[in-house]
């Protein structure tokens, strides 16, 4: 049973702002609320001020230009993201790895800042806004900051938000001429969480040489796991399937995953070595093409 | 703990409610204004019993807290029928036996009309993807699947 | 070709309206005025003996109406099978000792559900934890903790069935093969969860709502353990919300509700969590199995002995039924000279195992098929030909045991081998795998114990020619109300929507042994057209007066027409009739009255529906995950009757099963659930659901009414052991474990490539 609260609605950012400042100790922030209500009605969040930013319109946008690349403001629903003509234009890996978040119905009501701020280790988002580079800006009554997302993230379900902060708005850089992101997922049930993920994004030099590269693994540790010494091995590389295979090997030592009762930690590292290297692949081929 | 007074609009009828800020919608719907056709299934936003459509969009009402559909639309399985005339959904359910216990029934047929409404045309695995979020235990959801299909199709034309 | 004028054609589910609309009221769904909330205390603990329990603070708690223990009750041991005491061995809320984490410890009413919540929170209950035991290897060793005095090494119950003599027929097998298995339990996940409302009242009549498949057994048992009389007791179960076999056993839910309404006499409603439905309800039962087949080698069955451990969990319940089955039905639907099976079912310390659809009969299906395959693989025997071979024909007697009459195995076989050599050479990542089946129309048993016929029904025609049709016989979603419906209209000769059927009321209707072992198309089946018969004749004898055939007894209705059979022009309206025989009956209303019980139709069940299933599997090597594409079903249910009811059944079945075979699991951790919700409990969605094919087989049943039998249990046999056998065909594997999970797969694979 959800324990009583204080229910606050602030009419703008800046009164949010304001009442966090005044209640942030005892306060948590309820958006979409597809995660945090689940904890709350099992007792194990029992805020004593829930304040409500779901109606903020200030903060529901989905924008791009050419030089900042796109900025997608926190409450900004997963199913907006998935629809997006820009997103899907510029980011394709944003809408399709949306569309497999969950189901519609929590993709409908359910927002991104909500599920940033969550920091699930399995979360989807996570592991693809790292790859593509992004950035979240937080603020508070005190001024805002911007940090890079893979920084935001410092444990499981624990984040660089201070109490009297909000998740403002995602910044993603603008897409590198050939480059691309790839993501997917290890499920049995189609709108499950993975079992592990991997999003990984290559940008190329004239030719094959691949001149950066992100390898980012979802559910194999407590935040989403850049594979630097992996992305260093490829830095400079021209793309092959030897060097991917060896590479993927490095991830799947290089990875944190744990046993449970849906997948031991071997698997979960053999099916980061096989994720790894199918969207390395892919994401090598796409960037060729582009 | 105060309470809060919020409006809900739900299959066109405005109710006016007096509640616990903690209420969820799903409970608002059942217990507060009765419509007892939207279920719940499970405590973890997971079976999609409760769907009911929110200013057009499927939502499962135990994730979501009445205040924060105060001033919205609501529509629940109650609100197909219009005077005793079925949703073209609720016929094809019943000539493709889309349902079995039923329990599944009014959420499933939230999400289809939801489907349908944004995607007159889908094709059969965006159809799986528009219901994916509704367990249903009996039907192995082929049967569901066809009926949506026959209602894109236009066989259930009004008139 | 039969010439029916309703059976087998398009027909809306009669309850279908209410279900589409929103206006069916589950158990769920229902308050009563001063209504009251139950919550139930659960034991943390496997094993232990309840030392104490301290209730004072919970009841100052303002807004708790009444506290109960099981020092509070009659203190009966119930059970299913009561015509043995021994495994009447359940008290629902625990007396001295509890044997599975989440049994029942105490209950508590309050006005709102969060009160009774937060009651149960302040209740302290003391307990010595006592050493436990969680599997049936484990708990059948000397020494083990004794879970239930007098019950030797934890077996609760044995079962033998033998034919032929094994070790003789052995010597004439020129290959034998044994394997042992290892299949995990399934839980019902109904989508609505357990649930209750009681009202007890001043004049000592008790009334419950709940959610069942038997609402005449619950009647019984909670008189029974509540002390009164059976008829003081009445059961409503209008509309369920699936059942599955976890729902017609008494369960805390009902009894809690009931005891604390006893107390209060004010309603109380108990509605379990999904948590709760989940850790504390009973599940398909688990098992070790141990087969020996011998063949010879142009693939003639021989002989098999089998040894199966049943894992009970902590009682009886139906699982004794489970123990029989799974022995029978590892022979199905194969001819053995020689035939021997001994199982034994284990308690252990964790949730009771009882009934889920199959029974048992999914669990041997899985290891018998699976062996089969890799006999024929290994003789170089085509799958097909070897169950033709082997398969059983109508008119075999299985031993001592059963009469099989109609059989379309046959012709199912036939029809699943054309589809396979349709699909021609599969692209490589793809294989196919078949499974055979057979399966029970109910069970001929009486181990409940009960006076009545197993189904009764009573016709009722009214003035202006309507029907009432008053069933036991338990609409849970399968359609049974539609299909009793159909077979009373086509007996009586009316259409179905004619007809207006009553169940779930035992104050009302008439007692069913209700929605179970796939006996009620069967079974009520037949007690309607003998209903349906007595009434018609009633009619008949009022239209010879009018109609004066040459030839006595020559006259039938159909479709509303009392016709002259030899000259059908010649026909007299059903409607007027009615109205002509009301009155020549003294203004009473036409009655027909129908039962059926099996009489000396062998051991098991008076008939037996058969079918062939071929599952085409798309399979990643690399990570050993399969996606099931198509399922192709040619099934015998003799005549079928509700033909919308028989496809849903039949995907619904498949979607079940196939959970069964490589989706759903249940891991325990020292007796505690690991997955009791349903993010971490996995049940097929849309998206995993594979395109269907059904290919009917008919033939006819002389047990069934117009020669019907099951359609939905036996057809949830056969979809894991084609899953095995697509895997075995695909990567070669012999999977000994169900569930077929990826992770299993690809451990098997990657061991494989080590040897």
């Amino acid at each position: 049973m959800i324990r009583d609260f204080t229910y606050l609605k602030p009419s703008s950012l800046s009164e949010a702002l304001k009442m966090l400042k005044d209640y942030g100790e005892e306060a948590k922030i309820i958006c979409g609320g597809q995660s945090l209500l689940i904890l709350m009605r099992q007792g194990m969040v029992t805020p004593s001020y829930l304040m409500d930013i779901k109606h903020l319109d200030e903060l529901r946008y989905i924008r791009f230009d050419e030089r900042n690349g796109a900025r997608i403001g926190a409450t900004a629903t997963h199913r907006e993201i998935e629809r997006s003509p820009l997103l899907r234009q510029h980011y394709p890996v944003l809408p399709e790895m949306e569309r497999r978040l969950a189901t519609i119905q929590t993709r409908n009501w359910g927002t991104i800042g909500g599920n940033l701020a969550h920091a699930d280790p399995a979360g989807d988002p996570g592991p693809v806004l790292v790859a593509l580079g992004a950035s979240v800006t937080l603020k508070s009554l005190d001024g805002e900051r911007t940090i890079p997302l893979e920084e935001f993230f410092v444990d499981y379900f624990e984040t660089a938000l201070r109490k009297d902060e909000i998740l403002y708005e995602v910044s993603i850089p603008k897409p590198q001429r050939r480059s691309a992101c790839t993501y997917t997922k290890f499920n049995l049930i189609e709108s499950d969480m993975g079992i592990v993920s991997c999003a990984c994004f290559v940008a190329l030099e004239d030719g094959e040489v691949m001149k950066d590269v992100k390898i980012v693994l979802g559910n194999a540790g407590p935040v989403p796991l850049r594979a630097r010494r992996a992305e260093e091995m490829l830095k400079g590389k021209r793309g092959d399937e030897g060097l991917f295979e060896e590479v993927a090997k490095v991830c799947s030592e290089d990875s944190q995953p744990v046993t449970d009762i849906h997948a031991s930690e071997e698997y979960r590292r053999h099916l980061v070595y096989v994720l790894a290297k199918r969207m390395l692949r892919k994401a090598f081929s796409e960037a060729k093409v582009c | 703990m105060e309470k809060r007074l919020i409006h809900l609009n739900v299959n066109g009828e405005d109710y006016e409610l007096y509640i616990n800020p903690k209420t969820l919608l799903v409970e608002a719907i059942r217990d507060i204004i009765g419509l007892t056709g939207t279920k719940r299934g499970c405590e973890s936003g997971s079976c999609g019993a409760c769907t009911v459509i929110v200013d057009g969009m499927s939502v499962k009402s135990c994730s979501v807290l009445a205040v924060q559909a105060d001033g919205k639309k609501i529509l629940t399985v109650e609100g197909l029928e219009q005077n005793g005339k079925l949703h073209p959904l609720q016929r094809a359910f019943l000539d493709y036996g889309s349902f079995q216990c039923g329990f599944c029934t009014p959420g499933m047929l939230m999400s289809a009309k939801a489907l349908l409404d944004e995607n007159p045309n889908p094709t059969k695995e965006e159809i799986k993807e528009g219901i994916d979020g509704n367990i249903c235990r009996c039907t192995g959801y082929n049967s569901i699947i066809r009926a949506i299909e026959a209602v894109a199709k236009g066989q259930y034309k009004e008139g | 070709m039969k010439n029916y004028v309703v059976i087998n054609t398009h027909i809306h589910n009669i309850d279908g309206i209410a279900k589409v609309t929103g206006r069916a009221q589950y158990t769920f769904d229902i308050t009563l005025p001063n209504m009251l909330y139950g919550k139930i205390l659960r034991s943390p603990h496997p094993h232990a003996r309840i030392i104490d329990i301290d209730v004072s603070k919970a009841e100052r708690l303002p807004g708790v109406k009444a506290i109960v223990t099981g020092k509070d009750t009659l203190g009966i041991k119930q059970g299913i099978w009561r015509r043995y005491k021994e495994l009447c061995d359940e008290p629902i809320l625990a007396i001295e000792k509890v044997r599975y984490i989440g049994e029942p410890v105490v209950a508590v009413a309050a006005t709102r559900e969060e009160i009774a919540e937060e009651a149960l929170d302040l209740i302290e209950v003391k307990y010595e934890v006592l050493p436990a035991v969680f599997e049936p290897p484990e708990a059948i060793k000397k020494g083990a903790p004794v879970i239930h005095e007098g019950f030797e090494r934890n077996i609760n119950v044995t079962r033998h069935i033998e034919w032929g003599d094994v070790d003789e027929a052995m010597k004439e097998a020129d290959y034998i093969r044994e394997d042992w298995f290892r299949i995990d339990g399934q839980h019902h996940v109904c989508m609505e969860t357990r649930c209750a409302v009681s009202s007890y009242t001043p004049d000592g009549k008790l009334l419950v709502y709940t959610s069942t498949q038997a609402p005449y057994y619950i009647q019984v048992l909670l008189a029974w353990v509540l002390g009164l009389k059976e008829s003081d007791v009445r059961v409503i179960s209008k509309y369920t919300g699936g059942g599955f076999g976890g729902k017609f056993e008494l369960d805390a839910a009902q009894f809690v509700s009931a005891i604390l309404s006893m107390k209060t006499y004010r309603p109380v409603k108990v509605v379990f969590s999904r948590e709760e439905d989940f850790i504390a309800s009973k599940r398909r039962t688990p098992m070790y199995y141990y087969t020996r087949t011998g063949v010879k080698k142009d693939g003639t069955f021989v002989a098999r002995e089998t040894r199966v451990l049943t894992n009970g969990g902590a009682y009886t319940g139906m699982g004794a039924t489970a123990l029989y089955l799974t022995g029978f039905f590892h022979s199905f639907p194969y001819k053995w000279k020689a035939y021997r099976y001994d199982g034994f079912r284990v308690y252990t310390n964790t949730m009771p195992s009882s009934a889920m659809r199959g029974f048992g009969a999914p669990q041997a299906t899985f290891c018998s098929e699976l062996q089969i395959e890799w006999i024929a693989k290994e003789l170089g025997i085509d799958p097909f030909e070897i169950r033709r071979k082997n398969g059983h024909t109508p008119g075999y007697e299985v031993p001592g045991q059963a009469y099989i009459q109609s059989c379309g195995l046959r012709e199912c076989l036939d029809e699943i081998e054309k589809w396979v050599k349709s699909k021609g050479e599969l692209p490589p990542n793809r294989a196919i795998g078949i499974s055979c089946y057979g399966f029970m129309s109910g069970g001929i048993f009486n181990w409940f114990d009960t006076p009545y016929s197993f189904s009764s029904a009573v016709v009722q025609i009214n003035y202006d020619g309507k029907v009432d049709l008053f069933v036991g016989a338990q609409d849970i979603g399968q359609g049974s109300n539609t299909t009793l419906a159909i077979i009373c209209a086509e007996e009586l000769g009316v259409r179905v929507e004619d007809i207006r059927v009553h169940s779930g009321d035992t104050a009302v209707c008439p007692p069913d042994l209700g929605a179970w072992g796939s006996r009620q198309t069967l079974m009520a089946g037949n007690a309607v057209k003998m209903a349906a018969a007595d009434a018609k004749r009633q009619l008949l004898e009022i239209g010879a007066a009018k109609m004066r055939p040459n030839i006595v007894y020559d006259l039938d209705i159909r479709d509303r027409k009392l016709i002259n059979l030899s000259r059908p022009e010649r026909w007299v309206d059903y409607f007027e009739v009615v109205k002509d025989a009301l009155r020549g009956k003294e203004g009473q209303k036409i009655i027909g009255r129908g039962f059926y019980t099996p009489h000396r139709k062998g051991m098991i069940s008076p008939a037996y529906s058969y079918g062939v299933q071929a599952v085409e599997i798309e399979v990643d090597r690399e990570t050993g995950k399969i996606k099931i594409l198509n399922c192709v079903t040619a099934h015998d249910c003799g005549q079928p009757i509700n033909k919308l009811g028989v496809l849903g059944q039949l995907e619904g079945a498949v979607a079940m099963a196939a959970g069964f075979g490589y989706l759903e699991y249940m891991p325990f951790e020292e007796g505690k659930l690991m997955n009791p919700n349903l993010v971490d409990y996995k049940v097929m969605r849309s998206t995993e659901m594979p395109e269907t094919e059904v290919i009917e087989i008919e033939t006819y049943e002389p047990e069934g009414p117009f020669g019907a039998k099951e359609a939905g249990e036996g057809l949830t046999n056969p979809t894991a052991a084609a899953l095995g056998n697509a895997i075995f065909h695909a990567f070669g594997l012999q999977m000994k474990e169900v569930p077929m999970t990826p992770e299993r797969i690809w451990r098997a694979l990657r061991e494989k490539k080590e040897k």
